[in-house]
């Protein structure tokens, strides 16, 4: 019997003449939780497929279970020990049939017993929290519940290995969290391998390995610890001011170089946190003009993400616009671009919307967080003049959204997460169409088209179809098409789903370009919760109201008064230091790959007191340390809390 | 074959169709309704033309030849014009479909023995219809003739006007008809409005209901479990062929109570006959939904693939003898034809095995044929 259960070498897959794998290579060990991750169209979908047995391939090796699956014959041999969730939120599940009769046709399609199956299902159930709605229709699931009950019929046959497409993409970061820690139970119980794939870079530390996807080639593969420490480098956290002046001499200098709000954070590849100062600190002085003031300075060790742009980087990929530094600049606007006083929406008995209000000045990154169905798309719809709102107002670009619908529409931009293109027209001919929609003359139209090519770095692809561009340059393109017209306003709907790294990075760069050089004001929804970090403020929204608005530092210093610090803790047996840690009072306890994450009240006693405490379980702490928060931490504690105390009777 | 998962994949397709409504109404409504539509709207006898009658003569022999069409039923008197200018607006706002202009001295004419003309103008835009209605205006015609020259044979001639009437007609026809005594369309329509309508429920509602799992992500469930393509299509289908047999039932009962059609045929070859061929269609359905990716084209397909045969090659509304060389060959070729032979033969000439076992053997070739297509395209590891 041979250790790895998955064995791949020289993976190669075409659809056409697309390459969507390039020579793959991967080995997964018995009991390992290993992931795939990377963005749309990376080849992550293909490999799994292929090793479900449910795509064939063009070149290369795949063995499961030490068998060569080559055939449709051979594929036959290992399916009964796989258990396969396909890529789609619930999509592979029957929305008419009831929890019930979706696991019994599970469990009956994959011969499971009768006598088996009731009792299976009743543990699985309990397990995901779904016994209470048993005879509830799939199609009145939320998004969490579809994933859970995804994941129960896909275990329903006890298979030794489930591959698992993008379990939690579409998902909020609660049901996320939630639902790593199911998964991470019943491997460990039942002993199950899993091959599960992500987009989100952040989400990777829940993986004992994972394999880095980019454009259909493994970037590089290991513990996330092990891809972090191949890039040395240090992770800037600063202010500067002014920082728009200091944003370019710095991109300039270290190209992985962002804007967070207020804050700058730069990766220094090959320096030490020293070194990164001093490097950073002489490069600020270069800037022409008034000195710049450094100040709150933080280093410390780089994320995964910025690991990856830096492999993506080292091979020949471009993080630079093609931005004009301040040749648009316009005479700042000091107005509000938003406002929404008490915006009320009511369907039946459903409010929707609940006396919502906040406001975004001109040039500001406004982020608006929330589960689905917390009632973000409520929101935009009132303030693009799509939906009256029931009571309460609004202004939006200096228009009254009760009484000037049309006019809000011809002042802002709108792009939607479908990205609302005509995929058979070429980039020109889409953005003359939004041209002329917005009623453009032929010589404005003529400029604003070239404009957008340039920002949206499309040279070369002027007379390509919109369809065939890569999803980076697809979403540019939709920005562009929004902004044809020259709006105040921009309006973006969960704008880079999908979008691998660098085409995350570039679209930021313009967003921020748009907001502090042009004045434009952005109001964004998101799922990446690293996204939302991005922006100068967030209003947090739960069951039509918003629960909070702040800028993320400040949140983020609110978690930490009111619950505590993150730590983080290297254990040999997680599973054991989770429960250990849940006896011993602490209420926030999550699992993410070996490593346990804690929040603590006090830090500094419970990271001496620690060691102790799980040695006494049997678990030994390889290491220990502070973790910065995340918005997902926020999030996370904010939305929980909220939602306990929706459930427990007033 | 494993009897749990054919059971648990037909189950589970029967709810989803019960539970959808667009299925449910594709699957139970939808045929009943084109059945009522085509039934009642699809009739191609010609009665009740609306004509007027411009009549300047104005005299007895002209009333009196008026009052033949008048009194005829395939004929409805919509009045007289003054002139034909008046009528020229009636004919293009579709108020009659013809017009009778009786010209003056039309009495004083037939009195001397002359011949009388009479004009006719008759709406064209319909060929089928106008041909049709040219044929009563003729017929009528030559009855009015027959019966003048009858009259007059009897005056000179001192006989009784029934000799006379012979004398004039030496030959006169004995027409009975066969099959359907009353000629009446609805009697051959409405049995193969049963043709019609489960040429084209069950390959839509299969087509779609298969790709609707492709689309979705779902077929992956079956590709990703040990179930054998052979208890995938059979599972998957029975619930499609029960419905569309159980539909053709119910059109059968439409046919011979709410349009009156006898049927003097073999109930128990016919249920056989119509069985074989809802599989038959079912499979045209399968078979579409092994080649497209998604509903729109599942339906698209479909609705091509069906209609036209169902329309045009099977004897519905053309007599398949009149069709072209080349449209005979396709006739011959597809499905529709057979059965119709089987319904029409079912319905109005009560025959049986001995006369039609040619188009049974021909059914079943084809529902083997199909299907048998359908399980060497599915494959359970598809390359995109």
């Amino acid at each position: 019997m041979p250790a790895s259960v998955i064995h791949v070498d020289g993976f190669t897959k075409r659809y056409g003449r697309r390459l969507a794998a390039d020579g793959l290579a991967l080995d997964v060990q018995r009991g390992e939780i290993y992931g795939l991750v990377g963005a749309d169209g990376a080849g992550k979908s293909s490999l799994m497929k292929a090793i479900a047995g449910v795509l064939s391939f063009d070149a290369g090796t795949l063995e499961v279970f030490g068998i060569r699956v080559d055939s449709e014959r051979s594929a036959e041999q290992v399916k009964q020990r796989i258990g396969f969730l396909p890529q789609g939120l619930g999509l592979n599940l029957y929305p008419d049939l009831s929890i019930d009769e979706n696991v019994d046709f599970f469990g009956r399609l994959r011969g499971v017993p009768d006598t088996e199956l009731a009792g299976r299902k009743r543990l699985l159930l309990e397990m995901t929290r779904l016994d209470a709605f048993r005879q509830r229709p799939m199609r009145q699931l939320s998004g969490g519940m579809k994933q859970k009950l995804g994941l129960v019929c896909t275990l329903i046959h006890e298979p030794e290995l489930v591959i698992l497409d993008e379990p939690t993409t579409g998902v909020d970061p609660v049901s996320r969290r939630d639902f790593w820690a199911i998964l991470g139970r019943l491997l460990e119980e039942k002993g199950i391998t899993a091959l599960v794939s992500t987009a989100y870079l952040d989400e990777a530390d829940r993986f004992h390995r994972v394999s880095l996807f980019h454009e259909g080639r493994v970037m590089g593969q290991g513990t996330p610890a092990e891809l972090v420490a191949r890039v040395p480098g240090t992770l800037a956290l600063f202010r500067a001011e002014p920082q728009a002046e200091a944003l370019p001499v710095l991109k300039a200098a270290f190209p992985q170089t962002e804007a967070m709000g207020a804050w700058l954070r730069v990766f220094a590849d090959g320096l030490d946190p020293v070194q990164a100062r001093q490097a950073l600190g002489a490069c600020l002085a270069g800037v022409p003009g008034k000195a710049v003031r450094l100040s709150d300075w933080f280093a410390r060790e780089p994320e995964l993400e910025d690991v990856f742009v830096a492999m993506l980087r080292q091979r020949g990929a471009r993080l630079d616009t093609t931005l004009e530094a301040a040749a648009t600049t316009r005479p700042p606007d000091t107005g509000l671009a938003i406002e929404a006083r008490a915006l009320t929406r009511v369907f039946g008995d459903f409010r929707a919307a609940d006396a919502v209000s906040f406001q975004v000045p001109q040039g500001e990154i406004f982020g608006l967080l929330g589960a689905n169905g917390a009632g973000k798309t409520t929101v935009i719809k009132m303030l693009t003049g799509i939906l009256k709102p029931s009571s309460g107002e609004g202004r939006v670009a200096g228009a009254e959204m009760r009484s000037a619908g049309s006019a809000i529409k011809e002042r802002i931009g709108y792009m939607s997460q479908a990205f609302s293109l005509y995929h058979d027209l070429s980039v020109v001919e889409n953005i003359r169409l939004y041209a002329g929609i917005y009623g453009l003359d032929d010589r404005r139209a003529r400029q604003r088209s070239d404009w957008v090519i340039g920002m949206a770095g499309l040279a070369g692809y002027e007379n390509d179809a919109a369809g065939r561009l890569p999803m980076g340059l697809r979403q540019r393109l939709a920005l562009g098409c929004a902004l044809v017209h020259e709006p105040r306003v921009l309006f973006l709907d969960e704008p880079t789903s999908g979008v691998d790294p660098i085409g995350r990075r570039v679209f930021w760069d313009i967003l921020f370009h748009l907001s502090r050089r042009e004045g434009v004001a952005i109001l964004v929804t998101t799922h990446y919760m690293s996204e939302a970090e991005h922006c100068d403020h967030l209003a947090l929204m739960f069951a039509g109201r918003v629960v909070a608005d702040a800028s993320p530092e400040a949140m983020k210093q609110q978690l930490a008064a009111s619950i505590g610090q993150l730590l983080e803790l290297q254990v040999d047996h997680p599973a054991q230091a989770l429960a250990a840690l849940h006896t011993a009072g602490f209420a926030h306890v999550a699992l993410h790959g070996r490593a346990v994450h804690v929040l603590s009240p006090d830090a500094g006693a419970d990271l001496r007191r620690l060691p102790a405490l799980l040695s006494g379980a049997g678990v030994t702490v390889l290491a220990a340390g502070l973790r910065p928060l995340s918005m997902e931490d926020v999030f996370v504690q904010r939305i929980t809390a909220l939602e306990d105390a929706a459930r427990r009777p007033s | 074959m494993n009897r749990q998962r054919i059971v648990a994949l037909a189950w589970k397709e029967w709810r989803e169709i019960i539970r959808d409504r667009l299925f449910f109404a594709l699957a139970f409504v939808v045929p009943t309704m084109l059945m009522l539509l085509f039934g009642y709207g699809l009739t191609l006898d010609v009665e009740n033309l609306p004509f007027a009658v411009v009549d300047y003569d104005r005299s007895a022999a002209s009333r009196d030849y008026a009052y033949r069409f008048i009194s005829s039923r395939y004929f409805a008197f919509q009045g007289y014009a003054d002139d034909e200018r008046a009528v020229d607006g009636l004919l293009a706002g579709n108020q009659v479909r013809m017009v009778l202009v009786i010209p003056p001295r039309f009495d004083e004419r037939l009195t001397r023995g002359e011949a009388a003309p009479v004009q006719v103008l008759i709406d064209g835009t319909f060929p089928e219809r106008t041909q049709t209605s040219m044929g009563y205006v003729a017929a009528i015609n030559s009855a009015v003739s027959l019966d003048r020259m009858a009259q007059a044979l009897s005056r000179v001639r001192g006989i009784p006007l029934a000799e006379a009437r012979g004398r004039v007609q030496p030959v006169r026809l004995e027409v009975r008809y066969l099959y359907n005594q009353s000629v009446q369309s609805i009697w051959s329509l409405a049995p193969k409005l049963i043709m019609l309508i489960m040429m084209l429920s069950p390959p839509f509602l299969t087509a779609v209901g298969v790709v609707r799992e492709k689309e979705s992500g779902s077929i992956f469930n079956i590709y990703s479990s040990t179930v054998s393509p052979g208890e995938f299509l059979l599972g998957k289908l029975a619930p499609y062929v029960a419905i569309s047999i159980a539909n053709a039932m119910f059109l059968w009962l439409l046919a011979t109570t709410l349009f009156g059609a006898p049927f003097k045929g073999d109930p128990l070859f016919f249920a056989f006959a119509t069985v074989l061929y809802v599989i038959c269609t079912t499979g045209i359905g399968l078979v579409i939904s092994m080649l497209v990716q998604t509903q729109v084209a599942a339906m698209i397909v479909a609705s091509i693939v069906s209609i036209i045969p169902a329309v045009l090659y099977s004897g519905v509304l053309l007599p398949l003898p009149s069709l072209s060389p080349a449209a005979s060959v396709l006739a011959h070729a597809l499905p529709p034809m057979y059965y119709t032979n089987i319904v029409v033969g079912c319905f109005l000439k009560a025959v049986s095995w001995h006369a039609l076992w040619l188009e049974v053997v021909v059914l079943a070739a084809y529902a083997v044929g199909l299907f048998g297509l359908g399980y060497l395209l599915f494959t359970k590891r598809p390359a995109s």
